[in-house]
């Protein structure tokens, strides 16, 4: 059974989809969620604190979330937590380059609830 | 002819009025001759194929001024200078304000949810304990409430892919806007010639080919098309 108090990392740029992900979070019973606004401070966050799962966008300006994807699958620390890449980046190419990168799940935006706990279920487990 | 300049000396003159400076008719004039020159003519014995590249360059020469003028009523300074800036100033204003505004759904989602669990707890813990039934008929209630707030959540998707949508749209008028000050300079229109090298665009191009998102309908995958692929990769 999944932890409900696993800590996930939430990355986004945009304020707006920090919220709904880690609202929906919420709705679905995990308790331990923090946020980081690019890949950088997210990386940044990554080492200095420990996580069980990254959500993460694709676009963001300092760090692209498939940067941060790279880094976190080279480190040691993070090369099997679960990630996933919520993105708007919709086409096949950018499917088939994150999962080259080592992604464990992505969800297209615009997604809903369902959506994020049936990717949850795949990569953490039935809850 | 009496010239000083070599033709590639005059070209390289213009290439670097390009950057600022208009082209001055006599100019041009002056390079058609130095053109005659160089294929053995002299201004008043053209014939044969020379004349016919006198007059293509001569046509070429007054095109380039037609150009010119139709730019000058159409004000493309003031397309480059003012319009298209204000488009993206506006088109930023709405970023700001569906930011505002979709935070503010939200924040007042986050004090529904909040009436709900207190309202829950009042329920659970009254004294005498409420009917059973009732209980668990509000119960329901409550949920279906908190339901429909996690699909307010939901459709506040519309928030970041408006953004990526007008970030798009921004850029591509940033372009337009580079492409018009160019022909402002270059046709010498350019009331204040510092402008261009003031439009800093060089990085308009520099996300990843893979940064195309949002798509279209019917441009990109579906999250049904997605899944399938990974049922394949993963």
């Amino acid at each position: 059974m999944v932890d409900k108090n696993m800590r996930i990392l939430v990355i986004d740029d945009a304020l707006t989809m920090r919220r709904i992900v880690i609202n929906l979070l919420r709705q679905l019973g995990f308790t331990n969620m923090n946020e980081a606004d690019d890949g950088t401070t997210g990386w940044e966050k990554l080492n200095s604190e420990t996580f069980d799962l990254i959500i993460s966008d694709w676009n963001m300006p300092k760090m692209t979330g498939i940067d941060l994807l790279r880094k976190v699958r080279a480190d040691e620390k993070y090369a099997r937590t679960p990630f996933i890449m919520v993105t708007a980046e919709g086409k096949r190419e950018n499917v088939i380059a994150a999962v080259q990168a080592g992604v464990s799940n992505y969800i297209v935006k615009p997604f809903n609830a369902a959506t994020l706990k049936e990717k949850l279920v795949k990569v953490v487990g039935d809850f | 002819m009496a010239t000083t300049l070599s033709l590639m000396e005059r070209i390289a003159l213009l290439e670097q009025a390009q950057q600022g400076d208009s082209i001055p008719a006599a100019e041009v004039w002056k390079l058609l001759d130095a053109v005659k020159e160089m294929f053995g003519e002299t201004p008043n014995g053209v014939h044969g194929h020379s004349s016919q590249l006198y007059q293509e360059l001569g046509e070429l020469a007054k095109f380039i001024n037609g150009a010119k003028k139709e730019l000058q009523e159409v004000k493309a300074s003031n397309i480059a200078d003012e319009h298209l800036p204000n488009a993206t100033n506006h088109l930023d204003a709405i970023v700001q304000m569906t930011e505002q505004a979709t935070g503010r759904i939200m924040d007042e989602c986050d004090q529904i949810t909040n009436f709900h669990n207190d309202a829950k707890e009042r329920l659970l813990s009254a004294d005498p304990a409420i009917d059973a039934e009732i209980l668990m008929g509000v119960d329901d209630a409550l949920n279906q409430a908190q339901t429909s707030v996690t699909h307010i959540y939901e459709a506040c998707n519309f928030q970041d892919i408006t953004v990526q949508r007008i970030q798009k749209v921004v850029k591509a008028l940033q372009e337009i806007e580079r492409q018009v000050l160019r022909m402002v300079v270059v046709f010498g229109l350019m009331e204040n010639q510092g402008k261009l090298d003031a439009a800093t665009t060089e990085e308009l191009y520099a996300d990843a080919a893979l940064l195309q998102g949002p798509q279209l309908a019917g441009q990109g995958l579906e999250q049904d098309d997605i899944d399938a692929i990974l049922a394949k990769l993963l």
